[in-house]
């Protein structure tokens, strides 16, 4: 045993041990990428640095053994920063979408690519089950959304966008066609009550995600019908009101209690507040005032992603903070809102809705074109007549025309995880001028996308030690190194044994097996 | 695989070895076939050897030596090393690619004749702008000359005929001593010529004189050199001779033997001078006195203990090494000394590393001496990456006995099994040496079994690099020898202890070992009289760059930078002002005029913000831009980084990005702030020290240049030397002469005799070929 300090305090530890098992034994986690375990060392990431105040340097915690009398600090400012930097070296050479652009463009962040490889799967129940997680009223917004996601779809480069809302409105029908609809799991009743005023896309869904939670809703609305503008906006011919009938049905279904008729004075708020833990002001464009309320042109200040207003316990969204009545914005300002009242009420920090880190590579380029079509249906936009929506084998074919943007690997990226902890900047180093996205389909049944790879070397470690015929090896040196395989790179399944194990231990999306959802 | 394939294959397998270590000879073998590695060729030696495919391509694609891709016949490589780079080699690089009528983005000519090339130093930075065409070096190599060169070469190569002189007949009285220096940097300024023509003059006049090669004796900036030493006679140094002077300078010195030859020579000289139009005034005119001035000032201030003997010893001669106390050291080691006794004198002498960090040598030899293995191994680093320095390899070609003896000592003190000379692949003539030395050493008993029957036995192989600067880190180097990439491994533990093939290394640099013998044979005093209290003894250094005088220098340690520069160089030629040196290389930094009063330690040039680094000092005057060259150290050791630390792979890299958006005026205060603070982690993030040292040049020009970013930052290069924030105008002084005209190689000059010319901006690509041209210096930059 040696004794060596860790932050601060004098610790015995096993000689031969490195200082990352060590500061594992006290608990104390330390970022990793490079590191495999059980395998000859090999630092690179350098994600996993430490400071040892003896030498007065900067080291690798994986590889480094621990020696007596060293002074190890773990985590403190300087050390943060040098991990952060490291990530923000790494994200300046890693070029790939952690979100589709669909999704990010997306103001209810619906996980879209998703629910395209469900439905070009025939799987229509699941892929509703994606859209609800986000979207309240999929199968009104599926007619009338202005579709900022087919904006950012990059297929528009190619040819059109895949024709995301209608594809999501054949998720939504399907699922109102069902005997019994869909309805999201309710959590116990936690006793608390929300009073929500106006009954529009932002109070719907505002109720429909505060439900969820255990909430209980009571809804006011001026009107004799729910569905503020949605019903007295919006045409006929553009929405049948049947569909939005069923839709807020599905609500009531799920607990929300309706108050029709219901003109509110200008101090509704402080009556109301008496009766209710919170209160959601989504009265719409043609808002009446509240006292208490600031207004500035007509619509309520709040604060971004909370919607907290000046009072206590009061929230606003939809067209009564923003005007412009676009019901994808209303339903994303419920669903934040909902966030925010629960952390408000929970006793949590009110910070609304956070985003995890999202690493973006801006345009598509021609050169990329082939590699992202790979794999898409190559035909053109299917476009319907009318209100008729997608047939059974257009809404799959259609739904294959989806590229794939997102990365397999979004939600166990290291590098997306330890960015976000670390808070790294994806701009900080970000060349001017970025290298085209590759994706290599050759090695069934994984997708290899060199420029999100980081260069760890586990893989050609992995191949190295399982003695592939061929195996994975580093190509040049320093900047432009890559990991490829030796001689004719197309060659078709150079890893025989070893392709799954890489991809499982890829730290990021650069080597994904295929099929994963 | 052709059946011919097959055989060279199978051929060079049975030399090479058929285990994995092999992969680099091998593959170094192929090429010198092919002058490339063919894919089938590599698939050959992954079926027929233990090679495997990730194994071979991954060497293969990790050392620049190494071509995947067919080239020309002929290989022209444009030396882009530091002193080079200064006088101009990026436009040398760009006017052979013009000469070669290359498209854009190839490297080949259409008709395949001749591959266009740059490569990190060649190490003859005291005849920069440097161009080597396959194994012909030539000198001063200007953006007009590319035909000159190519067709120089092409004659050349066509006719080499190499004379063998007959061997002293002992019944004769010998007249003399001729010695021709045959080091690098004489054979680039042609002293291979000289010799030849020396060779034929002692022929036809049949002297009976013994004619030495010699290796380098500093002097570089005076190449060739010959001397002639006529018996019982004072020697007599001839400089920048040119074969046709040799006649003339032979003719005074020896008479010619028998009655025939002195006839003829007569007459014949006579009427070659006439035809050559030479005249005997010719010869004084080369003619160096060693009491002249500026000759002593460079000899006398230093103090030869690495170069020892320098000009007198012909490097191969065994006995002539011997007969200038040769092997006195490891004899006296060996019977007066023991092993500890001898690691004490190292000790206390005091002698430091000299590849760079200066960590202390007998501490380093105890380490090792104390490890217990069977196998130990010692490696003498003669891996010189760095681009302007050149003493390693003056040393292997000039003294490879003593750098030999240097090591045994070692493996004496140290009870090392083994050694190796690690030997970049750009010096073949240091290669040749000492496989040369070896063998006769070999012979002689000094190296191998039994050696000088002490019972010590150790035997030396050499390993010669491929072409990767990391490899001069000496993890990296191991891996390296081992036959893989040149990855560095993270220390500790230290290669003392677990190093090649997991068994204790010994790596030193090549001067290190070559300070050995002089110290082991004279005694600590006469060492550690040189020197300052904590850098004893001397230091070799490549001086080049602006200087009057550049070569090869041997001085005290403590010296200070100004008495290198002014008395030993002579100071900054045509009239210009020092503006800085650059010491230690990519590693090293700036040291501004104002701090020339550092004396060369360790410890002084690291306070300054510099490094001892291997030994370049790179002379700097008013007209060089310092964010050039920052940036031009930080392209360099962006483009040898191994690639394996973010820090290093990804750091560099964008700190090159900021540097390029600098230079191209594209730059913003706030990178300044960012390229400081990246330089500052690259630093304290790198595992090895090329990424710990990349930043220094950054550093120390921020530092102490700092105006001058701030001046590019502002759109203007003070020094008018960055392409994109430059312009070349004519001023009304032109006198249309129409000669930038004619040399502007793209027509961006329209022919106007008597009239002022003007420079079409939009088509001139900025060579300076107008302004070099210009009689009247009419042409200026903006």
């Amino acid at each position: 045993m040696i004794k060596i300090q860790i932050d601060g305090r004098e610790r015995e530890v096993a000689e031969g041990i490195t200082i990352l098992d060590a500061l594992k034994n006290e608990g104390i986690e330390v970022p990793t990428m490079c590191f495999l375990e059980n395998t000859e060392h090999f630092p690179t990431c350098m994600v996993c640095m430490v400071k040892d105040q003896k030498s007065n340097k900067f080291v690798p915690s994986c590889s480094t053994l621990v020696a007596s009398g060293m002074d190890i600090i773990s985590n403190d400012e300087e050390v943060v920063e040098a991990r952060r930097t490291s990530l923000e070296l790494l994200l300046s050479d890693h070029v790939g979408d952690c979100e589709a652009p669909c999704q990010t463009n997306c103001p209810a962040f619906m996980d879209i690519p998703l629910m395209n490889r469900l439905l070009a799967m025939g799987k229509f129940d699941e892929a509703l089950r994606v859209v609800k997680k986000d979207i309240a009223l999929p199968a009104v917004l599926g007619r009338i959304c202005p579709a900022p996601c087919e904006r950012a779809c990059r297929r528009r480069n190619i040819d059109e966008p895949v024709s995301i809302c209608t594809l999501k409105r054949y998720a939504a029908d399907h699922d109102l066609n069902h005997q019994s609809s869909f309805l999201p799991e309710k959590e116990a009743l936690n006793g608390k009550k929300i009073g929500i005023i106006g009954t529009g896309p932002a109070g719907l869904s505002a109720a429909y995600f505060l439900l969820q939670k255990g909430y209980q809703c009571t809804l006011y609305d001026k009107n004799p019908l729910a569905g503020g503008a949605l019903r007295y906006a919006v045409p006929d011919d553009r929405l049948p009101k049947d569909v939005l009938d069923q839709e807020i049905a599905l609500i009531e279904q799920l607990g929300a209690v309706f108050k029709m008729n219901q003109e509110l004075p200008e101090n509704a708020l402080e009556t109301l507040r008496k009766d209710f833990d919170g209160i959601i002001v989504a009265t719409g464009e043609d808002n009446a005032d509240f006292d208490g309320l600031k207004k500035k042109n007509r619509s309520f200040v709040t604060e971004r992603n909370t919607h907290k207003t000046g009072i206590d316990g009061v929230l606003a969204i939809g067209s009564a903070i923003k005007p412009g009545r676009v019901a994808i914005r209303a339903v994303a300002h419920g669903k934040e809102a909902a966030l925010a009242m629960d952390q408000y009420l929970s006793g949590a920090k009110i910070v609304g809705e956070v985003r995890m880190f999202n690493s973006r590579f801006g345009k598509m380029i021609q050169e990329e074109y082939q590699d992202f079509m790979m794999e898409a249906d190559k035909g053109p936009r299917i476009e319907t007549e009318g209100v008729k929506g997608f047939s059974l084998e257009e809404v799959k074919k259609e739904a294959l025309r989806c590229m794939h943007c997102d990365c397999r690997e979004m939600h166990n990226c290291k590098l997306r995880i330890y960015s976000d902890q670390y808070k790294a900047n994806q701009k900080r180093f970000f060349p001017k001028e970025r290298a085209p996205v590759r994706k290599i389909f050759k090695n069934k049944p994984v997708v290899y996308e060199p420029e999100k790879c980081i260069k760890c070397g586990i893989c050609v470690k992995i191949t190295t030690i399982h003695k592939e015929e061929l195996g994975l090896t580093y190509i040049g040196k320093g900047f432009d190194v890559e990991v490829s395989v030796p001689f004719d790179s197309s060659r078709v399944n150079a890893l025989e044994k070893t392709t799954i194990l890489c991809a499982e231990k890829c730290p990021t999306g650069a080597l994904a097996l295929k099929e994963k959802d | 695989m052709s059946e011919e394939q097959n055989i060279t294959l199978k051929e060079i397998i049975q030399v090479q070895g058929q285990s994995r270590k092999s992969v680099i000879p091998i593959l170094q073998a192929i090429q010198e076939k092919y002058n490339y590695l063919p894919e089938n060729l590599l698939k050959g030696v992954c079926e027929q050897t233990d090679i495997t495919p990730d194994l071979i391509m991954g060497v293969a694609s990790f050392y620049s030596q190494f071509r995947l891709q067919p080239a020309g016949e002929h290989i022209i490589k444009v030396c882009t090393g530091t002193a080079c780079h200064v006088k101009g080699a990026e436009l040398v690089y760009d006017a052979f690619g013009r000469a070669l009528h290359l498209d854009p983005g190839k490297h080949t000519d259409k008709e395949g004749h001749y591959t266009l090339e740059k490569v990190n130093c060649l190490g003859c930075c005291t005849l920069a702008p440097v161009v080597q065409i396959d194994d012909v070096t030539y000198g001063h190599v200007g953006i007009e000359d590319t035909n000159t060169v190519i067709k120089s070469f092409e004659n050349s190569h066509s006719s080499s005929a190499n004379k063998l002189l007959p061997a002293h007949d002992a019944t004769k009285t010998l007249q003399g001593e001729i010695r021709i220096g045959l080091g690098s940097c004489c054979v680039a300024s042609g002293s291979e010529e000289v010799k030849n023509s020396v060779e034929v003059t002692v022929l036809e006049n049949e002297l009976d004189v013994n004619m030495k090669g010699v290796g380098c004796v500093g002097m570089c900036h005076q190449v060739p050199l010959l001397e002639i030493i006529p018996e019982g006679k004072e020697a007599v140094l001839y400089s920048k001779v040119q074969p046709a002077d040799v006649k003339m300078i032979i003719n005074r010195h020896f008479r010619p033997q028998g009655i025939w030859a002195r006839l003829k020579s007569s007459v014949y000289n006579w009427v070659e001078d006439i035809q050559t139009d030479r005249s005997w005034e010719g010869v004084d005119q080369f003619e160096l006195d060693v009491r002249e001035k500026h000759v002593s000032s460079f000899l006398g201030r230093q103090v030869p203990i690495a170069t020892e003997y320098r000009g007198a010893i012909d490097p191969l001669d065994i006995g002539e090494y011997k007969y200038r106390f040769g092997f006195k050291g490891i004899a006296k080691c060996l019977k007066e000394y023991t092993p500890e006794q001898v690691i004490e004198k190292v000790r206390e002498s005091g002698l430091r590393g000299r590849g760079g960090a200066g960590f202390p040598t007998g501490i380093k030899w105890q380490t090792f001496r104390d490890q217990n293995s069977e196998l130990k191994y010692i490696i003498c680093n003669g891996d010189e990456g760095d681009p302007g320095a050149f003493m390693d390899r003056m040393l292997l070609e000039s003294y490879p006995y003593r750098i030999i003896e240097g090591m045994t000592i070692a493996a004496y003190a140290t009870g090392a099994t083994k050694g190796y000379f690690y030997i970049r692949a750009e010096y073949p003539l240091a290669v040749k040496r000492i496989r040369e030395a070896l063998s006769i050493a070999k012979e002689q008993g000094y190296i191998g079994d039994n050696i000088l029957n002490s019972g010590l036995s150790f035997d030396i192989e050499i390993f010669e690099g491929a072409g990767a600067f990391i490899c001069g880190e000496e993890t990296a180097m191991i891996a390296s020898i081992e036959g893989n990439r040149g990855f560095p491994k993270l220390r500790p533990p230290y290669p003392v202890e677990n190093g090649l093939w997991n068994n204790p290394t010994l790596v030193n640099n090549t001067e290190t070992f070559a300070q050995i013998p002089f110290i082991a044979r004279n005694g600590l005093d006469q060492y550690t009289n040189h020197g300052t209290s904590n850098s004893k003894g001397t230091k070799v250094f490549a001086l080049a760059g602006k200087i009057n005088r550049g070569g090869l220098i041997e001085v005290p340690m403590g010296i200070t930078i100004r008495e290198i520069i002014e008395d030993i160089g002579g100071g900054v030629p045509d009239g210009k002002k020092f503006k800085a040196v650059q010491i230690g290389g990519p590693s090293g930094g700036c040291v501004p005029e104002w701090l020339s009063n550092t004396p060369v330690d360790y410890q002084s040039l690291k306070e300054v913000g510099a490094m001892m680094g291997s030994g370049g000092l790179v002379v700097l005057d008013d007209t060089d831009c310092m964010v050039d060259i920052a940036r031009y150290f930080l392209s360099f050791t962006q483009s040898e980084s191994c690639g394996k630390c973010t820090f290093c792979r990804v750091g560099t890299k964008r700190m090159l990005d900021i540097m390029n958006g600098i230079c191209s005026g594209k730059g913003k205060p706030k990178d300044l702030v960012e390229l400081e603070n990246l330089a500052n982690w690259t630093k304290k993030g790198s595992l090895c020290g090329l990424g710990q040292t990349a930043p220094n040049p950054i550093l120390s020009t921020l530092t102490y240049f700092r105006d001058e970013y701030e001046a590019h930052i502002h759109g203007k290069c003070p020094t008018g030397k960055c392409q994109d924030l430059i312009k070349y105008t004519i001023e009304d002084n032109c006198i249309g002469c129409t000669k930038c005209a004619q040399n502007c190689p793209v027509g961006a000059i329209p022919f106007a005799p008597y009239e002022i010319h003007v420079i079409d901006q939009e088509k001139c690509i900025q060579c300076d070929g107008c302004r070099q041209v210009c009689p009247e210096d009419a042409v200026l930059v903006k």
